[in-house]
């Protein structure tokens, strides 16, 4: 039967860095995933903390939170944890198509909402968003694209907006991978550029759907600025997130280049645990379940729409491992009264609970298996929703989680 | 050209109703190689579950594009949620082609192993006729098979030919079995992979049998034919079950011909034996890795000095069992190979033949050719018959299957 150093469980942003952190070591590492995984979900750019209180400095922010808040992942891995990992993924991204950002401060992104949101790490393509002056901004959408609508985006901003035809396509039925594919032919994107330049006053600037191509965004962005004299930038957009699967797509080429072996598609079933220890994994694929074995195990299988947590009638579960959840103690405590609660309802707070090495822990405090680590948003007392904190938790813990688990 | 009689008359299976376990996510429309390169084909959200909502038995089918399907899985693979996307296309495909009635044409391609044998007797006349404009002319208008797709050469010795007229070897008691199901393709088209498999297993010293088989049915699959998937289903069951029970393990080349027998025969086909089938049915080169890990010291290969590039199939994909035939390319000393950064070949088994989907097969194989470019390879390998077919198309470049290369 196949034998690794470390299985990975969960194929989002903590499993592909903590299998990212491992196979640098040289470990033989399988990643089971449960579908492509989170990133197309949420992953358009990296959200440290967004939710500040009072300070400007992200990494004050984060100690203060760590102090309040001892339970918290940014807790485990402190500030310095947090700076590691995020210089450890950005190695990924190599220029033309890197990741910027200030240097300890948040920056304010254009959302496909129209409103501003502050995020610490974006890719490049992002960047002229954070500098632009609403007066000299256009906003572009696509006739016929459903998911980006310049109206409104440019009113909320205080832009002008325009709506372009598409070349080559009739009305309907645009997908953003379709429109993204296009985009990565020059000769399209130059006409896209001059149909934008058309309806330009003077702008210096023009924000477009993130749809700038599946693979390299950079020299699209490059392109359409060549053919507008203006700087030009993506705006985040509902799901699927073609800069959350680019991620993903440079994640997965860096580890199969380095042997990694990824399972997607099928969520892993159960584990097969002895005397404290888990000796492995069955992923099914009908009619067959196969049984996959480690000496390491890495949990990051993210929350409710992960499959991380199941939610119960009379509680919340942790369907792989049985990992006690620490939960609110009934589900009358679940919700806070009003939604949109400034502050996380309770039942975002549950979780995994961990020891400082990242290590669950049984309801008496003790380890829960003695080989098994937690990464991602599936541990407990973090608002990532709140916070605006996912991605560094998913990229700080799922560095840490393998180190530890490796050094183990 | 249309025939009521040639319609399936078998009413679709029942299937649960998966449409309201869809989230939405939309992580299938960044993946579907259709509705990438055409708005004619709403894409897997919509079409599955989306449209799946609006579908009963008692009404006519109005999913006309349900037919562009090309039936590759790679939806399923990127669900987050376990929507069988592509058995619900399948299904209203199925269900569309039972009330449209099924052209000649479809029916005398999905049953290329009724006359695939007298193809190779005659291929000294065949394979000329294949070439000739006239002929290609007459098929294309006519037949509705485009002229611009090479129709592969029959070769004069079939792999059983070759198979039964080899020297008996000699029958070491003792001797680990294995059963080989070449396939069709590899029967009259490639007998050289099939060579390659059978001198391989050899040389680790297996006793190679050659059960008797029917095609695996896929292709009348792909047109919704379920009645006669399932009877060359219980045929190849009827055949090889015996085998199994004896502890023969078997093996295939043909990742396609492999995803039926292993898992469709189950999951879609309800075929009885299936089930114990499917645990004994290995991938040649998921076999040969097992042995690679079972044996101390491992399997040796010979030094190939060559840039090569290696594709994983959809249907690989859909098996979920890694990539192990680039695992196995990595162990052969000096060979330089690269993972194509593609998900998909575009030709769709039969489905790229059909004049009709000729433009669709080759936008999504563009991109594929473009991924091949990029890597600048000698030589070009993947697992399954179709890619190869497209690949040789595209490229122009020689392409085999991963085991001819190992086997050199």
């Amino acid at each position: 039967m196949k034998s690794f150093d470390l299985i990975i469980i969960g194929s989002g942003l903590a499993g592909l860095m903590a299998a990212r952190t491992a196979v640098d070591r040289g470990a033989r590492v399988l990643v089971v995933g449960r579908g492509l995984g989170g990133l197309t979900l949420f992953g358009n750019t990296i959200d440290v903390l967004g939710r500040l209180k009072g300070e400007t400095d992200v990494a004050a922010g984060v100690e203060n939170l760590a102090r309040n808040c001892p339970g918290h992942p940014y807790a485990r891995t402190g500030w310095e944890g947090i700076d590691r990992a995020l210089q450890a993924f950005q190695t990924l991204f190599l220029p033309p198509d890197n990741f910027v950002g200030k240097r300890r401060e948040n920056s304010l992104l254009p959302t496909g909402a129209g409103t501003m949101r502050p995020t610490f790490l974006f890719p490049i393509t992002m960047a002229a968003g954070a500098e632009m002056i609403p007066a000299a901004t256009l906003i572009v959408g696509f006739r016929g694209f459903k998911d980006f609508q310049a109206d409104t985006v440019s009113l909320h901003l205080g832009c002008r907006g325009a709506v372009i035809p598409f070349p080559r396509y009739g009305l309907g039925g645009m997908t953003t991978s379709a429109v993204a594919r296009m985009m990565e032919d020059s000769s399209f994107a130059e006409r896209v550029g001059e149909t934008i330049q058309q309806q330009m006053a003077g702008e210096r600037f023009v924000g477009l759907p993130a749809v700038l191509g599946l693979r390299e965004s950079a020299s699209v962005m490059k392109a359409l600025e060549a053919a507008t004299g203006a700087r030009v930038f993506e705006i985040s957009l509902l799901p699927p997130s073609l800069p959350g699967m680019r991620i993903f797509e440079r994640f997965r080429e860096y580890l199969l280049e380095r042997g990694a072996v990824f399972l997607l598609g099928k969520q892993a079933g159960e584990a097969i645990v002895k005397d404290g220890r888990c000796a492995g994994i069955v992923v099914p694929n009908a009619p067959l379940a196969t049984e996959y074995y480690a000496d390491r195990f890495i949990l990051a299988t993210g929350r409710f729409l992960g499959g991380g947590l199941l939610a119960k009638i009379d509680g919340i579960v942790e369907p792989l491992f049985h990992t006690p959840v620490v939960q609110p103690a009934r589900r009358g405590e679940w919700f806070k009264g009003r939604f949109f609660d400034r502050e996380a309802h309770p039942v975002h707070q549950a979780g995994i609970e961990t020891d400082a090495a990242l290590r669950p822990l049984s309801e008496n405090g003790a380890v829960f298996l003695e080989n098994l680590w937690v990464a991602g948003s599936i541990l407990a007392h973090h608002q990532v929703i709140e916070e605006k904190s996912r991605e560094g938790i998913d990229i700080a813990t799922g560095f840490m989680a393998a180190e530890r688990a490796l050094s183990a | 050209m249309k025939s009521s009689f040639l319609s399936n008359p078998q009413a679709v299976l029942p299937y649960p109703r998966f449409a309201d376990v869809c989230v939405r996510c939309a992580n299938c429309m960044t993946i579907c190689p259709v509705s990438r390169v055409t708005p004619a084909f709403p894409g897997p959200k919509q079409a599955g579950p989306g449209a799946q909502r609006f579908r009963s038995p008692a009404e006519v089918s109005v999913d006309d594009w349900i037919t562009m399907c090309t039936g590759c899985m790679l939806c399923d693979t990127v669900c987050p949620a376990g929507v069988p996307i592509s058995a619900m296309n399948l299904l209203a495909k199925a269900k569309y082609l039972n009330e449209q009635g099924r052209k000649v044409r479809d029916w005398a391609l999905a049953r290329s192993d009724l006359y695939g044998g007298a193809a190779s007797r005659w291929a000294k006349i065949v394979n000329p006729l294949m070439k000739n404009t006239s002929i290609r002319n007459l098929l294309d208008n006519v037949g509705g098979i485009d002229r611009r797709r090479e129709l592969p050469a029959y070769e004069r010795q079939t792999f059983l030919q070759w198979f039964r007229s080899r020297p008996a070897a000699a029958d070491i008691p003792g001797r680990r079995q294995v059963a080989y199901f070449y396939g069709c393709f590899v029967d009259t088209n490639e007998p050289d992979v099939g060579k390659a498999v059978v001198a391989l297993l050899e040389k680790q010293g297996l006793a190679v049998s050659v059960p008797h088989q029917n095609c695996c049915g896929l292709p009348r699959l792909g047109i919704g034919d379920f009645y006669g998937a399932k009877e060359m289903g219980s045929s190849n069951i009827a055949a090889l079950l015996p085998l199994v029970r004896e502890g023969t393990a078997v093996v295939f080349s043909s990742t396609s011909c492999g995803l039926m027998l292993r898992h469709e025969y189950s999951r879609l086909l309800h075929l009885p034996g299936a089930e114990e089938l499917a645990p004994r049915l290995f991938d040649i080169c998921e076999f040969l890795l097992r042995l690679q890990e079972e044996r101390k010291p491992g399997l040796t290969f010979k030094a190939v000095h060559m840039k090569v590039a290696y594709f994983a199939p959809c249907h690989l994909r859909a098996l979920n069992i890694g990539l192990p035939a680039l695992e196995l390319l990595r162990l052969v000393p000096g060979l330089d190979v690269h993972l194509v950064d593609a998900d998909c070949c575009g030709l769709g088994g039969l489905y790229g033949f059909k004049k009709e989907n000729y433009p669709v097969a080759e936008a999504i194989g563009s991109d594929l050719a473009k991924a091949v470019a990029r890597i600048k390879p000698e030589m070009v390998l993947t697992d399954c018959e179709g890619c190869r077919m497209q690949l040789r198309h595209l490229t122009g470049l020689p392409v085999i299957h991963p085991l001819q290369l190992i086997n050199n």
